[in-house]
Protein backbone atom coordinates (compact mmCIF):
# COMPACT_ATOMS: atom_id res chain seq x y z
CA UNK A 1 0.00 0.00 0.00
CA UNK A 2 1.78 3.00 -1.29
CA UNK A 3 4.58 4.52 0.73
CA UNK A 4 4.84 2.04 3.57
CA UNK A 5 4.70 -1.05 1.41
CA UNK A 6 7.79 -3.32 1.50
CA UNK A 7 9.42 -1.31 4.27
CA UNK A 8 9.00 -3.92 6.96
CA UNK A 9 10.07 -7.51 7.29
CA UNK A 10 8.60 -10.14 5.03
CA UNK A 11 5.90 -11.34 7.37
CA UNK A 12 4.09 -8.02 7.49
CA UNK A 13 1.24 -7.26 5.17
CA UNK A 14 0.08 -3.70 4.86
CA UNK A 15 -3.29 -2.94 3.43
CA UNK A 16 -6.07 -0.47 3.74
CA UNK A 17 -9.03 -1.06 5.99
CA UNK A 18 -11.37 -0.68 3.06
CA UNK A 19 -9.74 -3.50 1.19
CA UNK A 20 -9.78 -5.89 4.11
CA UNK A 21 -13.35 -5.16 5.05
CA UNK A 22 -14.53 -5.35 1.49
CA UNK A 23 -12.73 -8.64 1.05
CA UNK A 24 -14.42 -9.98 4.15
CA UNK A 25 -17.78 -8.73 3.04
CA UNK A 26 -17.62 -9.95 -0.51
CA UNK A 27 -16.50 -13.42 0.40
CA UNK A 28 -19.15 -14.17 2.97
CA UNK A 29 -22.42 -12.84 1.68
CA UNK A 30 -25.11 -14.66 3.54
CA UNK A 31 -28.26 -14.52 1.53
CA UNK A 32 -31.76 -14.53 2.81
CA UNK A 33 -33.80 -16.90 0.75
CA UNK A 34 -36.72 -14.86 -0.44
CA UNK A 35 -38.18 -17.33 -2.86
CA UNK A 36 -41.57 -16.19 -4.03
CA UNK A 37 -42.17 -18.05 -7.29
CA UNK A 38 -40.49 -20.27 -9.85
CA UNK A 39 -37.17 -18.37 -9.62
CA UNK A 40 -36.84 -19.86 -6.16
CA UNK A 41 -36.36 -23.26 -7.75
CA UNK A 42 -33.37 -21.98 -9.68
CA UNK A 43 -32.09 -20.31 -6.54
CA UNK A 44 -32.29 -23.66 -4.77
CA UNK A 45 -30.52 -25.28 -7.70
CA UNK A 46 -27.76 -22.68 -7.42
CA UNK A 47 -27.33 -23.52 -3.76
CA UNK A 48 -27.37 -27.26 -4.34
CA UNK A 49 -24.27 -29.30 -5.00
CA UNK A 50 -24.29 -29.05 -8.79
CA UNK A 51 -23.67 -25.31 -8.92
CA UNK A 52 -22.75 -24.83 -5.30
CA UNK A 53 -23.08 -21.20 -4.36
CA UNK A 54 -20.84 -22.09 -1.39
CA UNK A 55 -17.87 -21.60 -3.68
CA UNK A 56 -18.61 -17.89 -3.40
CA UNK A 57 -19.10 -18.01 0.35
CA UNK A 58 -22.81 -17.50 0.07
CA UNK A 59 -24.12 -20.90 1.02
CA UNK A 60 -25.78 -20.07 4.32
CA UNK A 61 -29.34 -19.34 3.32
CA UNK A 62 -30.78 -17.79 6.40
CA UNK A 63 -34.41 -17.88 7.31
CA UNK A 64 -34.04 -14.81 9.47
CA UNK A 65 -33.31 -11.33 8.14
CA UNK A 66 -31.25 -10.51 11.22
CA UNK A 67 -28.49 -12.88 10.14
CA UNK A 68 -28.30 -12.11 6.45
CA UNK A 69 -26.50 -9.60 4.27
CA UNK A 70 -28.11 -10.18 0.92
CA UNK A 71 -31.70 -10.48 -0.07
CA UNK A 72 -32.29 -12.47 -3.23
CA UNK A 73 -35.77 -11.50 -4.31
CA UNK A 74 -36.66 -14.46 -6.48
CA UNK A 75 -40.09 -14.30 -7.95
CA UNK A 76 -43.20 -12.24 -8.46
CA UNK A 77 -43.70 -9.64 -5.76
CA UNK A 78 -47.37 -9.01 -5.28
CA UNK A 79 -48.59 -5.80 -3.75
CA UNK A 80 -49.69 -7.75 -0.72
CA UNK A 81 -46.16 -9.06 -0.26
CA UNK A 82 -44.45 -5.70 -0.81
CA UNK A 83 -44.86 -4.30 2.74
CA UNK A 84 -43.59 -7.57 4.14
CA UNK A 85 -40.60 -7.44 1.83
CA UNK A 86 -39.80 -3.89 2.89
CA UNK A 87 -40.12 -4.82 6.53
CA UNK A 88 -37.77 -7.77 6.15
CA UNK A 89 -35.32 -5.50 4.33
CA UNK A 90 -35.48 -3.02 7.18
CA UNK A 91 -34.80 -5.78 9.67
CA UNK A 92 -31.58 -6.78 7.93
CA UNK A 93 -28.46 -5.33 9.53
CA UNK A 94 -26.20 -3.00 7.57
CA UNK A 95 -24.36 -3.58 5.26
CA UNK A 96 -27.05 -5.15 3.13
CA UNK A 97 -27.56 -5.74 -0.54
CA UNK A 98 -30.41 -6.80 -2.75
CA UNK A 99 -30.33 -8.94 -5.87
CA UNK A 100 -33.46 -8.82 -7.94
CA UNK A 101 -33.71 -12.14 -9.72
CA UNK A 102 -35.87 -12.72 -12.73
CA UNK A 103 -38.14 -10.64 -14.90
CA UNK A 104 -40.97 -10.53 -12.40
CA UNK A 105 -39.04 -8.86 -9.66
CA UNK A 106 -37.07 -6.72 -12.10
CA UNK A 107 -40.03 -5.06 -13.71
CA UNK A 108 -43.17 -7.01 -13.03
CA UNK A 109 -42.59 -9.45 -15.83
CA UNK A 110 -45.58 -10.54 -17.86
CA UNK A 111 -47.98 -9.29 -15.20
CA UNK A 112 -48.78 -5.62 -15.73
CA UNK A 113 -51.78 -6.02 -13.50
CA UNK A 114 -53.31 -4.40 -10.45
CA UNK A 115 -51.98 -6.97 -8.02
CA UNK A 116 -48.32 -7.24 -9.00
CA UNK A 117 -45.63 -4.80 -7.97
CA UNK A 118 -44.01 -3.42 -11.11
CA UNK A 119 -40.43 -3.90 -10.11
CA UNK A 120 -39.06 -4.58 -6.68
CA UNK A 121 -37.01 -1.38 -6.85
CA UNK A 122 -40.18 0.48 -5.99
CA UNK A 123 -39.89 -0.72 -2.39
CA UNK A 124 -36.24 -1.66 -1.81
CA UNK A 125 -33.05 -0.31 -3.42
CA UNK A 126 -31.75 -2.99 -5.75
CA UNK A 127 -28.04 -3.51 -6.42
CA UNK A 128 -27.99 -6.10 -9.18
CA UNK A 129 -30.75 -7.04 -11.57
CA UNK A 130 -30.46 -10.55 -12.98
CA UNK A 131 -32.50 -11.01 -16.13
CA UNK A 132 -34.02 -14.29 -17.15
CA UNK A 133 -37.29 -16.08 -16.82
CA UNK A 134 -36.16 -17.77 -14.69
CA UNK A 135 -32.41 -17.14 -14.84
CA UNK A 136 -30.19 -20.16 -14.98
CA UNK A 137 -28.29 -20.97 -11.82
CA UNK A 138 -25.20 -19.74 -13.66
CA UNK A 139 -26.91 -16.43 -14.28
CA UNK A 140 -27.57 -16.07 -10.57
CA UNK A 141 -23.94 -16.84 -9.86
CA UNK A 142 -23.03 -14.25 -12.46
CA UNK A 143 -25.21 -11.74 -10.67
CA UNK A 144 -23.52 -12.65 -7.42
CA UNK A 145 -20.13 -12.02 -9.00
CA UNK A 146 -21.36 -8.69 -10.28
CA UNK A 147 -22.40 -7.87 -6.73
CA UNK A 148 -18.98 -8.90 -5.44
CA UNK A 149 -17.44 -6.53 -7.96
CA UNK A 150 -19.66 -3.80 -6.66
CA UNK A 151 -18.79 -4.51 -3.04
CA UNK A 152 -15.08 -4.50 -3.89
CA UNK A 153 -15.34 -1.00 -5.25
CA UNK A 154 -17.36 0.68 -2.57
CA UNK A 155 -16.09 2.43 0.54
CA UNK A 156 -16.76 0.73 3.83
CA UNK A 157 -16.71 3.48 6.42
CA UNK A 158 -18.36 5.99 4.15
CA UNK A 159 -20.65 3.48 2.57
CA UNK A 160 -23.19 5.20 0.44
CA UNK A 161 -26.63 4.76 1.90
CA UNK A 162 -29.03 3.05 -0.42
CA UNK A 163 -32.14 5.02 -1.14
CA UNK A 164 -34.94 4.29 -3.51
CA UNK A 165 -34.76 6.56 -6.49
CA UNK A 166 -37.59 9.01 -6.05
CA UNK A 167 -39.48 9.83 -9.18
CA UNK A 168 -39.65 7.82 -12.30
CA UNK A 169 -38.29 4.36 -11.64
CA UNK A 170 -39.44 3.09 -14.98
CA UNK A 171 -36.86 3.43 -17.71
CA UNK A 172 -37.60 5.66 -20.65
CA UNK A 173 -40.39 4.64 -22.94
CA UNK A 174 -39.11 2.61 -25.81
CA UNK A 175 -39.85 3.35 -29.39
CA UNK A 176 -40.77 6.98 -29.19
CA UNK A 177 -37.65 8.59 -30.59
CA UNK A 178 -37.25 12.00 -32.10
CA UNK B 1 -31.68 -64.60 21.05
CA UNK B 2 -32.99 -61.22 20.01
CA UNK B 3 -31.27 -59.51 22.88
CA UNK B 4 -27.94 -61.13 22.05
CA UNK B 5 -28.13 -59.92 18.45
CA UNK B 6 -28.97 -56.41 19.59
CA UNK B 7 -26.14 -56.55 22.09
CA UNK B 8 -23.61 -57.66 19.50
CA UNK B 9 -24.84 -54.99 17.09
CA UNK B 10 -24.36 -52.39 19.75
CA UNK B 11 -20.86 -53.59 20.58
CA UNK B 12 -19.62 -53.75 16.99
CA UNK B 13 -21.29 -50.45 16.02
CA UNK B 14 -23.07 -51.97 13.03
CA UNK B 15 -25.46 -49.08 12.51
CA UNK B 16 -22.67 -46.53 12.63
CA UNK B 17 -20.59 -48.47 10.12
CA UNK B 18 -23.60 -48.80 7.85
CA UNK B 19 -24.01 -45.07 7.83
CA UNK B 20 -20.32 -44.42 7.35
CA UNK B 21 -20.18 -46.92 4.50
CA UNK B 22 -22.59 -44.77 2.52
CA UNK B 23 -20.38 -41.77 3.06
CA UNK B 24 -17.27 -43.69 2.12
CA UNK B 25 -18.92 -45.04 -1.01
CA UNK B 26 -19.35 -41.52 -2.35
CA UNK B 27 -15.88 -40.31 -1.37
CA UNK B 28 -13.80 -41.70 -4.28
CA UNK B 29 -16.26 -40.40 -6.89
CA UNK B 30 -15.27 -37.29 -8.81
CA UNK B 31 -16.77 -34.03 -7.64
CA UNK B 32 -20.24 -33.34 -8.87
CA UNK B 33 -19.89 -29.58 -8.69
CA UNK B 34 -19.71 -27.58 -11.84
CA UNK B 35 -16.95 -24.97 -11.59
CA UNK B 36 -19.06 -22.34 -13.28
CA UNK B 37 -16.91 -19.30 -14.11
CA UNK B 38 -14.05 -21.53 -15.22
CA UNK B 39 -16.05 -24.07 -17.19
CA UNK B 40 -19.29 -23.36 -18.96
CA UNK B 41 -22.14 -25.78 -19.39
CA UNK B 42 -23.13 -26.08 -23.04
CA UNK B 43 -26.65 -24.88 -23.62
CA UNK B 44 -29.37 -27.17 -24.86
CA UNK B 45 -30.07 -26.99 -28.60
CA UNK B 46 -33.40 -25.27 -28.09
CA UNK B 47 -32.16 -23.00 -25.32
CA UNK B 48 -33.57 -19.50 -25.45
CA UNK B 49 -31.28 -16.80 -24.21
CA UNK B 50 -31.33 -13.10 -24.78
CA UNK B 51 -32.69 -11.77 -28.05
CA UNK B 52 -30.09 -10.90 -30.69
CA UNK B 53 -30.11 -9.41 -34.14
CA UNK B 54 -28.13 -11.19 -36.78
CA UNK B 55 -26.29 -9.72 -39.71
CA UNK B 56 -25.26 -11.31 -42.96
CA UNK B 57 -22.25 -13.48 -42.08
CA UNK B 58 -19.70 -12.39 -44.65
CA UNK B 59 -20.68 -8.86 -45.43
CA UNK B 60 -22.18 -7.69 -42.19
CA UNK B 61 -25.17 -6.34 -44.05
CA UNK B 62 -28.48 -5.86 -42.33
CA UNK B 63 -30.87 -8.77 -42.55
CA UNK B 64 -33.80 -7.24 -40.69
CA UNK B 65 -36.42 -6.02 -43.11
CA UNK B 66 -38.27 -3.87 -40.55
CA UNK B 67 -41.52 -5.78 -41.01
CA UNK B 68 -42.60 -5.10 -37.42
CA UNK B 69 -43.87 -8.64 -36.97
CA UNK B 70 -41.79 -9.31 -33.87
CA UNK B 71 -43.19 -6.20 -32.22
CA UNK B 72 -46.68 -7.39 -32.98
CA UNK B 73 -46.00 -10.92 -31.79
CA UNK B 74 -44.52 -9.90 -28.46
CA UNK B 75 -47.13 -10.55 -25.76
CA UNK B 76 -45.78 -7.77 -23.56
CA UNK B 77 -44.98 -5.15 -26.24
CA UNK B 78 -41.30 -5.10 -25.44
CA UNK B 79 -39.95 -4.56 -28.93
CA UNK B 80 -40.11 -1.30 -30.81
CA UNK B 81 -38.40 -0.88 -34.11
CA UNK B 82 -38.51 1.55 -36.97
CA UNK B 83 -36.79 2.30 -40.23
CA UNK B 84 -36.86 4.47 -43.26
CA UNK B 85 -36.58 3.98 -46.99
CA UNK B 86 -33.57 5.19 -48.91
CA UNK B 87 -34.12 6.11 -52.54
CA UNK B 88 -32.60 3.47 -54.76
CA UNK B 89 -32.44 0.78 -52.10
CA UNK B 90 -35.01 -1.94 -51.90
CA UNK B 91 -34.55 -2.80 -48.25
CA UNK B 92 -35.74 -0.61 -45.42
CA UNK B 93 -32.91 0.75 -43.30
CA UNK B 94 -33.23 -0.13 -39.62
CA UNK B 95 -33.12 3.04 -37.55
CA UNK B 96 -33.80 1.84 -34.06
CA UNK B 97 -34.52 -1.44 -32.40
CA UNK B 98 -35.35 -1.16 -28.74
CA UNK B 99 -35.84 -4.22 -26.65
CA UNK B 100 -36.95 -4.08 -23.06
CA UNK B 101 -35.06 -6.96 -21.50
CA UNK B 102 -36.29 -6.31 -17.98
CA UNK B 103 -39.77 -7.67 -18.65
CA UNK B 104 -38.90 -10.32 -21.21
CA UNK B 105 -40.05 -13.82 -20.40
CA UNK B 106 -37.95 -15.43 -23.16
CA UNK B 107 -40.91 -17.07 -24.87
CA UNK B 108 -39.32 -16.87 -28.30
CA UNK B 109 -42.43 -15.79 -30.18
CA UNK B 110 -40.58 -12.85 -31.73
CA UNK B 111 -37.88 -14.98 -33.29
CA UNK B 112 -40.45 -17.55 -34.34
CA UNK B 113 -42.34 -15.12 -36.55
CA UNK B 114 -39.23 -13.55 -38.05
CA UNK B 115 -39.65 -14.19 -41.79
CA UNK B 116 -36.16 -13.44 -43.11
CA UNK B 117 -34.43 -16.24 -44.95
CA UNK B 118 -31.97 -17.91 -45.04
CA UNK B 119 -30.44 -16.03 -42.15
CA UNK B 120 -32.91 -15.26 -39.45
CA UNK B 121 -32.59 -11.64 -38.40
CA UNK B 122 -33.89 -12.18 -34.91
CA UNK B 123 -32.70 -15.14 -32.89
CA UNK B 124 -32.77 -16.26 -29.31
CA UNK B 125 -29.06 -16.50 -28.67
CA UNK B 126 -27.20 -18.55 -26.09
CA UNK B 127 -26.23 -15.65 -23.88
CA UNK B 128 -27.66 -16.04 -20.45
CA UNK B 129 -25.21 -14.09 -18.32
CA UNK B 130 -27.32 -11.03 -17.78
CA UNK B 131 -26.81 -8.84 -14.80
CA UNK B 132 -26.99 -5.09 -14.63
CA UNK B 133 -26.67 -2.48 -11.96
CA UNK B 134 -29.62 -0.36 -12.99
CA UNK B 135 -32.81 -0.62 -14.90
CA UNK B 136 -31.94 1.78 -17.69
CA UNK B 137 -29.28 -0.51 -19.09
CA UNK B 138 -31.83 -3.28 -19.37
CA UNK B 139 -33.31 -1.62 -22.42
CA UNK B 140 -31.13 -2.88 -25.20
CA UNK B 141 -30.58 -0.49 -28.08
CA UNK B 142 -29.75 -1.60 -31.58
CA UNK B 143 -25.98 -1.56 -31.14
CA UNK B 144 -26.21 -3.83 -28.09
CA UNK B 145 -28.48 -6.22 -29.93
CA UNK B 146 -26.22 -7.50 -32.67
CA UNK B 147 -25.11 -11.06 -32.32
CA UNK B 148 -21.64 -11.50 -30.97
CA UNK B 149 -21.74 -8.52 -28.66
CA UNK B 150 -19.23 -9.25 -25.94
CA UNK B 151 -20.65 -9.46 -22.48
CA UNK B 152 -18.50 -9.11 -19.43
CA UNK B 153 -17.50 -12.57 -18.33
CA UNK B 154 -15.76 -13.79 -15.26
CA UNK B 155 -13.02 -16.37 -15.58
CA UNK B 156 -11.95 -16.94 -12.03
Amino acid sequence: MGLIDHRFEDNFITTSIDRVLNWARESSIWPMGFGLACCAIEMMAASASRFDIARFGAEVFRASPRQSDLMIVAGTVTKKMAPVLRRLYDQMPEPKWVISMGSCSNAGGPFPTYSVLQGVDKVVPVDVYVSGCPPRPEALLYGLMRLQDKIRKEGTVLRKERVIWQGDTEPTVIGERT
Amino acid sequence: MQTIVTFLKTIFLVDLLKGLWLTLKYTPQPAFTFQYPAERRPTAPRFRGVLRLQTEPGTGAQTCIVCDQCAKACPDDLIALGGHREPGQKIKILDYFDFNLSRCSFCGLCSEVCPTKPIKALIMSEDYELGSYNRDTQILRVDEMYDGVTIEQYTR
